[in-house]
């Protein structure tokens, strides 16, 4: 099933995340430490409890965010909600056109779907929890969304396979273009000599670790025949454009 | 055939690859900085050596912490971070010493300029200080309004039983929450019972065109922080009917608590009460009514595709 | 743009060592009181005055779009307002529309001096005393009476008015001949230069006020207000220090001043072809002057923004109450407020 040319894509796909961990890897930011002075019984892998302190001490304590920080941490938890909203929602209304035409994707769709809904529920709880205030456009989202989803099922698998990887792929460098925004903030406060709170390592990770799964994501996508849809640049070019114009338009509304 | 697809087939991925390798030059710098020079030294260059402007930063001036300030104050409800928390000061420590005295006065004397001057003369001010307060009286029903509301979570996590945070209880029933709604806004209410013979004028103060955008926008934080105090998690768009609702009863509750002289306050508590079981109700019949679509429209789908419908 | 401190702290250019130099030389000469003063103003504000806050007649600053010497502009300043003395009013009126009377009015009540909580009369600790810098057409002053006297019920206020300009303090002083006895007596003239109070010169016999040799001193005002004045000022920083120094502490400097109307681009873009093409035309027509007029623009498109006055008057060491300022139309004029801190 995996034709040649994909594996060096996938190859790379993890050695980037080697990388990462490599570069990310520090004592602080293994998830066992978020975890151990947690008061609350939960099961949610994602929240830090509000009230942790982190061990390592430091002089300087921790920097109180600007408002640009706040401005950038709300907008971008928005449109993240919004997008894992979009991107469930997608997978709903792909699955049943696709799945009844070739049962064999059923455990694709599944895991793509299940990895998705686990997103939303990770955002819907940073936004409760840093009290961001969702997107207005919610039920917009949401009806394009399925419409788009359920749409591109019907013009076929490689319709719905291009339309996840224009999708995934906005959504990866999305992610990325947060990341790295993150990592400055980090590099700035280590720079002054101040100390960085679990609350942002976390958030990193858990960032970076919902790219990775986008990409792969984006690399199923790839293998199922993306690439075949016809015309596939059109079928891409306009649903990454509208990508583009959601997260614009979430990161404000 | 099967080259150029082959080649084309990389594309994407290896765009987002690029980017990822980017970022983690970029971030190159970040862990290294502290541990490892070396490394470091070899992977900055370029445009990754972003601690090197970060360091060379000119110390903070009063006027630059004096804008921060300000910018804070705009945007007091983005992001709340734990960790880092911003300082959360919506008066400066001038405006702040002067209103806290003044703030006494006001059983006496009212959300009035009287109640100001008294005030910055215990504060060991001029009679003429408290001209520098942009809002001049309001100022005073502004302080009432922000110092009850940043009270509020110790006193809602007293009420509850010392949970160290109220908010982040997951796992509450609708009904729960509910209760807890109740009783978080009548905890607000009932800080407005030492100053309830002089809460009317204050209200028509409010009222005011030039200070209703702060009223509303004050109106506002304190639903959003009484729906997550008692930990209504929703984050769809009922995270906006709610605080609407919950707004409007506040605002209705306030003004029918300046005319009631009942013991403690309790045709306030049952007003509210009749309220909040008004919205449930309301809000019930459009849940139901939007489930019954849901379900309706599911259904038929799934019916049409029985029927060997391709959709 | 030569007069934003900020600009001249962040580059020492060599034409300001050039003028520490020259100012050196000259000091050793100098006839004028006015240097010998400084070691004063520098024990008084505690903290170190920093040195575009020290008024140097030698050093450029400017005179509309003109690039002049602080005692080149004095004198031209004061050139511009003896020749507009009598139309001083007509030219507000054409700068504003009219408006300047309700900013002014706006501007007094909002700082409704003379008034005291109820609880007791007035304010046991001394009588409340405006200082009304550039105030010489009383404009500001009989306000600040009529509100304390009269609305207040308040007779234990006093206002001094205070101009660099002789001309304009004879039209206030003709003007109060109108006014009530009581208030008349509340009210005295002072001919002094803002940057520096300690030198001043009593005007006319009713002086409740000061000996020529004191000048104001140090921490006797509650209120020093100074209304479409500050833009006239060859050093402002050095003039707010002023003001802090002979401000109470808890008292409060209140400038009402032409500002940026630049939030609203549309009006801007009105406002400004309005008041560079037809002022200084209608200056020429109706007084025959029309440089005065002309200068009359000019400076306050060099006035500094909002933001960055206010970021002026805080650097003087006040503190203000929320942004700092208030705007009034738009922006066309802003209020600027500031109290001295209580002493630690």
């Amino acid at each position: 099933m995996l034709r040649p040319a994909t594996r060096p894509a996938l190859a790379a796909t993890r050695q980037v995340r080697q990388c990462a961990a490599r570069f990310f890897s520090s004592p602080d930011t293994s998830s066992s430490h978020v975890h151990s002075p947690s008061t609350t019984p939960e099961t949610n892998p994602a929240p830090p409890p509000p009230n942790s302190r982190s061990s390592t001490s430091s002089s300087k304590g921790k920097k109180p965010l600007t408002a640009e920080q706040r401005a950038f941490l709300s907008s971008a938890l928005r449109v993240n909600q919004a997008g894992e909203l979009a991107a469930t929602l997608i997978y709903t209304g792909q699955t049943p056109p696709l799945v009844s035409r070739d049962p064999s994707l059923r455990p694709l769709m599944k895991h793509m779907y299940d990895q998705e809904a686990a997103h939303l529920r990770t955002f819907n709880d940073l936004i409760y929890r840093h009290r961001v205030r969702p997107t207005a456009l919610y039920p917009l989202w949401s009806v394009m969304a399925t419409g788009l989803g359920w749409g591109t099922a019907m013009l076929g698998k490689e319709a719905a396979m291009a339309c996840t990887e224009a999708v995934e792929t906005e959504i990866g460098g999305h992610y990325n273009a947060q990341i790295r925004k993150l990592l400055e903030m980090v590099s700035e406060w280590e720079a002054e000599g101040y100390e960085v709170g679990a609350e942002f390592r976390h958030l990193i990770n858990t960032l970076r670790r919902i790219r990775d799964e986008e990409l792969e994501h984006l690399d199923h996508a790839v293998e199922h025949d993306a690439q075949k849809a016809e015309p596939h640049w059109l079928l891409t070019g306009v649903i990454r454009a509208g990508c583009r114009g959601a997260i614009w338009v979430s990161e404000r509304v | 055939m099967m080259r150029p697809s082959s080649i084309s087939l990389r594309r994407p991925a290896r765009q987002i690859l690029f980017s990822s390798a980017s970022t983690i030059r970029a971030a190159a710098p970040v862990p290294t900085a502290a541990t490892h020079r070396s490394l470091s030294t070899s992977t900055s260059t370029g445009s990754g050596c972003t601690c090197a402007n970060g360091s060379r930063r000119p110390q903070v001036k009063q006027t630059q912490k004096l804008q921060q300030q300000q910018q804070q104050r705009q945007h007091r409800n983005a992001y709340h971070s734990y960790d880092h928390p911003s300082s959360s000061a919506a008066f400066t420590p001038v405006e702040e010493s002067i209103l806290s005295a003044a703030y006494q006065h006001v059983p006496s004397h009212g959300f009035t300029p009287s109640a100001l001057a008294a005030g910055a003369r215990d504060a060991g001010y001029l009679d003429i200080s408290p001209t520098i307060l942009p809002e001049g009286a309001f100022a005073l029903i502004r302080y009432h309004l922000v110092k009850q509301r940043e009270e509020l979570a110790a006193r809602v996590s007293e009420l509850f039983g010392g949970e160290g945070h109220v908010g982040a209880r997951p796992g509450l029933s609708e009904w729960e929450i509910r209760g807890r709604v109740e009783a978080v806004t009548w905890e607000r209410l009932s800080a407005n019972a030492q100053v309830i013979g002089r809460w009317q004028e204050a209200l028509a103060i409010m009222a005011q065109p030039s200070y209703v955008p702060l009223s509303l926008k004050e109106l506002a934080l304190l639903s959003d922080e009484i729906l997550f105090l008692a930990g209504d998690s929703s984050v769809d768009p009922s995270w906006y009917t709610k605080r609407a609702s919950l707004s409007t009863i506040y605002a209705a509750a306030e003004l029918f608590m300046t005319n009631d002289h009942s013991p403690e306050f309790m045709d306030t508590r049952a007003f509210l009460n009749r309220r909040l079981r008004e919205v449930n109700e309301v809000g019930g019949v459009f849940r139901n009514l939007r489930e019954w679509v849901g379900f309706t429209a599911t259904a038929g789908v799934n019916v049409l595709r029985s029927k060997g419908v391709k959709i | 743009m030569v007069a934003r401190p900020a600009l001249r702290r962040a580059i020492p250019s060599s034409r300001t060592l050039l003028h520490a130099e020259s100012r050196i030389l000259r000091s050793s000469f100098s006839t004028t009181l006015q240097l010998q003063q400084k070691p004063n103003n520098n024990n008084n504000n505690n903290n170190s005055v920093p040195e575009y806050a020290i008024p140097d007649p030698a050093r450029p600053t400017h005179f509309g779009f003109e690039t002049v010497t602080e005692a080149e502009k004095r004198e031209r300043v004061a050139g511009v307002f003896t020749s507009v003395a009598e139309s001083y009013d007509r030219m507000n009126d054409l700068m504003s529309f009219g408006w300047h009377r309700v900013w002014k009015d706006h501007f007094v009540a909002s700082l409704n001096p003379g008034f005291s909580p109820l609880t007791s009369s007035s304010d046991p600790r001394a009588p409340q005393h405006i200082l009304d810098i550039a105030g010489g057409t009383g404009d500001i002053a009989f306000r600040m009476l009529h509100t304390a006297h009269i609305l207040n019920g308040n007779p234990d206020v006093r206002v001094t008015i205070s101009d660099i300009n002789p001309a304009m303090l004879s039209v206030g002083k003709q003007r109060s001949a109108s006014l009530p006895a009581s208030q008349q007596a509340a009210l005295s003239f002072l001919e002094a230069n803002a940057e520096d109070l300690t030198q001043t010169k009593p005007l006319g016999a009713n002086q409740v006020g000061y000996s020529p040799t004191t000048g104001v001193p140090d921490e006797s005002v509650d209120l020093y207000t100074v209304a479409f004045g500050i833009r006239n000022f060859s050093n402002i920083p050095a003039a707010l220090r002023e003001a802090y120094r002979v401000l109470k502490p808890g008292g409060v400097f209140a400038c009402l001043e032409f500002s940026k109307a630049d939030k609203h681009p549309l009006f801007n873009t009105i406002y400004k072809q309005w008041s560079f093409s037809a002022i200084p035309l209608i200056g020429q027509l109706v007084a025959g002057d029309r440089d005065s007029y002309q200068y009359l623009v000019e400076s306050i498109e060099r006035f500094p923004s909002q933001e960055d006055f206010r970021d002026m008057i805080v650097d003087a060491g006040f503190v203000v109450g929320g942004q700092g300022y208030e705007d009034l139309t738009g922006g066309v004029a802003a209020i600027h407020k500031g109290m001295k801190p209580r002493r630690k």
